[in-house]
């Protein structure tokens, strides 16, 4: 049995369920809903708003448990505001203005690329947020496709839906009663792919990935560099919960990342299963444990008592060696419940399967703290020390997440923790279906005709592209690098000129770039515009191909000058023709070229001299051609 | 709407808003629950809410339409379990619709209020702190839809809830004439000895930043607490959620058409702010501090209906003047340009309104002039052609707002003779007016 059906197999068997929820910025000029500019520049922000928000019933009335657990944080909120980027639509003082039409082109030109339907008329709604990125509450989303199927490595991936909604806010600072958000990407319009939760592997929910991400790069309209594409993964196994794993960037880990949330779920089961056999209990009671630490020597409980801290803590009957249970590397049981503690607002928990040294708590302090919540042997304490009404909301919240570690997985939207052992954390509750209701700020849009035909012209197929890579690089592996490049859109670019040396292109964007960044050279200051202009003159013989690579080197160090300036400073103007002959033949004249080595010879030191302004094929023609007519 | 092709097959299907329903059309075969359409949909469209809670539009003619199921009932407005405190101030929360404090049901497409204090307390449970609330649903009209007979229905339940011993009254009311309503309670409620805050929400109260909780809270608390007697607006000073700014009735003004600091008080500064954490912070020297301990005069809610507002602007139609006389208005307020101009000396004689103001002051019809610049005070003596305004028998009407000096008019005439309306116009009665211009009372 392969690798891969065991992989297959074995996931199979744990009831293995994966989804995938791709984001995409796009590139167009202007914001989904006002004409604020889609670019980032970073612009010092010149203006603070603050408000406050809460949750409120949606459209079928309850109100989403996760906007609900937002807004027990009671947070306010401080939007900055740069006027190039953010205007009074950005921070929800003014109604959007109708639906960036080139925005929408995209997105129905990506629903005809993944074969998706498209409803007649498109009902845009508001989707509850309450964290606090989106000035509004809401973030506008409208689904544009639906039914759509991928081909990834021949085998077929549903992709059920995809919205077009707007970015929102980059948070700047995240404390304990307030956060702080950078209003200028909020508003940008993003593409959201979703896939169906059957990805039956790790391995393949990254092919998936590489898969939609190369489509997306190849529609050449979609933004690039970091925060511009995330992958949030759903995964869930037999008997465990669904998990949403927010912001994946490095898709190179995501596997990895999917594993550790499989044993995760597996350990937790595992501890649900041993504290049920036990008749684990958790107390519903917090106990003042102030007065314990009176003369303590904790730094950590000091520090909170001086600032008018209080020590509460809560009893968890049979739980000994539970809490300290490792679920992901570096990461136990009482992680998973301090994270849902830290809502409130507090560091951390301190858990009685810790070592108690670790804060300087000592043997007296710890039997009192026994004493005082009446453990017995089996029994574990978590603690917490804080102001008093926030050690109270932490509690409750601790409380609450180790109850749900008797009974199940609590389903969540989790975060990366740890990017070296590929861990997450807590980060809310996963949403429920009941944050969505209709923008009525919005007309609904009726998908015309027209627009569906011009969609299906520009349809991109991932597959005809690695075909066509394949067949102009005779290697798979250099297609398969293509692919998987942020350099693609360039490459096709580049190569709309027919003429062109595919393969010299492909190599210089996709090694010698890497070449030149590891020797300190800034790619990205050369700019595409630039980098086309050098090859249009490569391939019209205006610099020849050794002078490539130095003109990159100089471009970079040069950001603002143009391509002939520099080949005019620089003297990289290919030497040809009629030019080139003259040279060779003053250069040859009086030679003795009886030698049979004498030619080679030849024709490398004047290499060496020229190699930057002459194509060595022309200097062999050329040489070629004079002996022979010096022969005769 | 549905059309009639839709809303006939839905009837004799027996399909109902909120009944899940099966789909298929152009190839997509969707269950959801169905929704109603509004005027913005298409009418041969079908909306539907699918299970991952969006809305899709899909195409009626030729779709395959099956009942699955009924749907559940519609929904009940959640409650607040948090009990009144008789030991706090009872304050009257008057409703009379907009965007604060009704929520939109998406099922039935209509719009359904809070209108019990449980409903509040659920939406702004900090209110449950400051005021023992008495809701009072008056009706429920869009503020552009709002007349003067609302006003007086307005100004009467006020009038009842100080009797039946409110210490205060919260109005809310939608916000896109609230200052005229405002102007008008002003002048009804003269003599009131109570706080009378109104309020409204610039964003929806069924979102998540609303505008309307801080803004309900911070009336509430000038309703419960405040030293303030009288009428004015209670909305955010900025575009934070801080504090809000409390504006005399009659010197507001909508001055932005959808931000949350839209209104501003003109030619005066605020009376007061209030922050949301509920301290109040008296701004205005003459804030009409009172104890509350004094009967309040009964409100006078006469008001003239043949009342016009005019603007003057370059090549504008004196005839429009004409036109109400003949329509019999009894007054007409005229905003013109700049210390109170309309065309007078015009090189085409088609142009000046001087000879149809003059028969319309003729004929027994008050004229008043106010600005457009909204700021400043108007001023009959400087240029020629004002004292020619003037001499036709026009009254300058110092720094009231065009809106204001409107309704003071259409007051003044149901409630007094033409001959005294005229005289009391342009003396201040409620802070309308004020004979000094402070320096700092610019763009505030």
């Amino acid at each position: 049995m392969s690798d891969k059906m065991h992989d297959e197999a074995y996931y199979k068997s744990l009831g293995f369920m994966c989804g995938l929820e791709i984001h995409q910025r796009l590139a167009t000029a202007e914001k989904l809903f006002c004409s604020c500019s889609a670019i980032l520049d970073e612009l010092p922000p010149r203006h603070d708003v603050i408000r406050h928000q809460r949750a409120v019933a949606g459209e079928l009335g309850e109100i989403d448990r996760s906007a609900k657990f937002e807004e027990l944080k009671d947070r306010s909120f401080m939007y900055k505001l740069n006027d190039v980027h953010a205007c009074l639509v950005d921070i929800d003082e003014e109604p959007p203005h109708t639906i960036n039409r080139d925005a929408l082109e995209i997105a129905l030109q990506l629903a005809a690329s993944m074969e998706m339907k498209v409803p007649a008329e498109l009902e845009p709604m508001r989707k509850e947020v309450v964290d606090g990125s989106n000035p509004s509450a809401f973030q506008r989303s409208t689904l544009v496709g639906l039914n759509g199927r991928i081909s990834v490595n021949g085998n077929g991936i549903d992709v059920p839906s995809m919205f077009l909604e707007e970015e929102s806010a980059g948070i700047i600072k995240n404390a304990e009663s307030y956060a702080e958000y950078d209003t200028s990407r909020i508003g940008i319009p993003l593409i959201e792919i979703d896939t169906f939760p059957y990805i039956r592997t790790p391995k393949e929910a990254k092919s998936v990935a590489l898969h939609i991400g190369t489509l997306l790069r190849l529609t050449g309209l979609v933004q690039r560099g970091i925060g511009s594409i995330r992958q949030d993964v759903n995964v869930s196994i037999k008997g465990g919960s669904r998990i949403e794993i927010k912001g994946l960037q490095e898709l190179a880990d995501m596997d990895k990342y999917i594993e550790n949330e499989v044993v995760r779920q597996q350990k937790l089961l595992e501890i649900a299963k041993l504290l049920k056999s036990r008749n684990a209990e958790v107390s519903e009671s917090q106990i003042d444990l102030t007065e314990i630490f009176a003369s303590t020597e904790s730094k950590l409980i000091l520090s909170s008592l001086k600032s008018g801290g209080s020590v509460f803590g809560f009893k968890l009957k049979n739980f000994n060696g539970a809490i300290g249970m490792e679920v992901n590397p570096g990461r136990r049981l009482g992680s998973e419940i301090s994270d849902y503690a830290k809502m409130a607002g507090v560091k951390g928990i301190i858990h009685s399967d810790e070592d108690m040294g670790k804060y300087s708590i000592n043997e007296s302090e710890l039997a009192e703290i026994r004493k005082r919540l009446s453990l017995s042997d089996g029994d574990s304490f978590i603690m917490v020390a804080a102001k008093a009404d926030i050690a109270e909301k932490a509690l409750r919240l601790a409380m609450e997440r180790a109850k749900m570690a008797m009974e199940i997985i609590p389903p969540e939207t989790r975060a990366v923790d740890n990017r070296e052992l590929y861990t997450t954390r807590f980060m809310r509750p996963l949403p429920g279906g009941s944050r969505m209701y209709p923008e009525t700020d919005i007309k609904p849009i009726y998908v015309s005709d027209e627009m569906l035909v011009s969609a299906q012209e520009r349809r991109i197929s991932v597959e005809e592209e690695r075909s066509k890579l394949k067949s102009e690089f005779g290697s798979e592996d250099m297609a398969e690098r293509m692919m998987l490049s942020t350099e693609l859109p360039l490459y096709r670019e580049i190569t709309k000129n027919a003429s062109i040396d595919k393969q010299f292109v492909a190599n210089i964007l996709l090694q010698k770039f890497r070449e030149l960044q590891r020797d300190g050279v800034d790619v990205e200051s050369i700019g595409n515009e630039r980098i086309k202009q050098i090859f249009e003159m490569f391939s019209e013989g205006a610099v020849a191909k050794q002078a490539v690579e130095q003109l990159l080197r100089l471009a970079a160090k040069e950001p603002k000058a143009a391509i002939t300036e520099i080949i005019k400073a620089n003297a990289l103007g290919r030497i040809t023709g009629k030019k080139l002959e003259e040279m060779v033949s003053k250069e040859l004249k009086g030679k003795d070229l009886s030698d049979r080595n004498a030619l080679p010879l030849f024709i490398k030191s004047f290499m060496s001299e020229h190699r930057l302004n002459v194509d060595g094929s022309e200097l062999n023609g050329i040489i070629a051609r004079l002996s022979k007519s010096s022969k005769k | 709407m549905y059309g009639k092709k839709i809303t006939e097959f839905l009837k004799s299907n027996g399909i109902e808003f909120g009944d899940i329903i099966k789909v298929e059309a152009e190839g997509i075969s969707e269950e959801g629950e169905l929704m109603p359409s509004t005027e913005a949909n298409s009418e041969e469209i079908i909306i539907l809410k699918m299970k991952n809670g969006y809305n899709a539009g899909l195409r009626f003619d030729g779709a395959k339409i099956t009942k699955i199921r009924k749907g559940v009932p519609v929904h009940e407005f959640p409650h607040s379990k948090i009990t009144q405190k008789s030991s706090l101030p009872k304050v009257t929360l008057i409703y009379t619709g907009g965007t604060i404090g009704s929520k939109l049901d998406y099922k039935t497409g209509g719009v359904y209020m809070l209108l019990k204090p449980e409903e509040l307390l659920y939406e702004v449970p900090e209110l449950a702190n400051v005021a023992e609330l008495k809701v009072d649903p008056l009706f429920s009209i869009s503020s552009e839809d709002m007349s003067y007979l609302e006003w007086q229905k307005i100004a009467k339940q006020v009038y009842e809830a100080e009797k039946e011993g409110s210490r205060g009254v919260v109005v809310t009311i939608g916000t896109d004439t609230m200052h005229y309503a405002s102007a008008a309670l002003s002048f009804m409620l003269n003599g009131i000895n109570i706080p009378v805050v109104l309020t409204g929400a610039q964003r929806s109260s069924d979102r998540g930043s609303s505008d309307a909780f801080m803004n309900l809270f911070c009336s509430v608390v000038l309703a419960a607490r405040s030293e303030i007697k009288g009428v004015g607006i209670c909305m955010h000073k900025t575009s934070s959620d801080d504090e809000c700014g409390f504006i005399r009735g009659t010197r507001a003004r909508k001055m932005h058409t959808s931000r949350r600091n839209a209104f501003r008080p003109i030619n005066e500064g605020y009376i007061a702010t209030v922050s949301y954490s509920g301290e109040i912070n008296y701004l205005s020297k003459d804030a009409e501090h009172a104890k509350h301990d004094k009967k309040s005069k009964e409100p006078m809610v006469g008001f003239e209906k043949n009342v016009a507002l005019v603007k003057a602007y370059p090549n504008s139609d004196p005839g429009i003047i004409d036109y109400y006389v003949a329509k019999g208005y009894k007054g007409i307020i005229i905003e013109g340009t700049g210390l109170g101009h309309t065309p007078v000396s015009t090189q085409h004689e088609n142009y000046s309104w001087l000879p149809n103001i003059k028969k319309a002051v003729d004929k027994g019809v008050i004229v008043g002039m106010t600005s457009q610049c909204l700021y400043g005070r108007v001023n009959p003596n400087v240029y020629r052609n004002l004292r020619l305004l003037s001499g036709a028998g026009v009254i300058y009407c110092e720094d009231m707002t065009p809106e204001t000096a409107y309704v003071k008019l259409a007051w003044l005439l149901g409630n007094y003779d033409a001959i005294t309306a005229k005289k009391m116009l342009n003396s201040n009665l409620t802070g309308e007016i004020n004979s000094r211009s402070d320096y700092e009372d610019f763009l505030v």
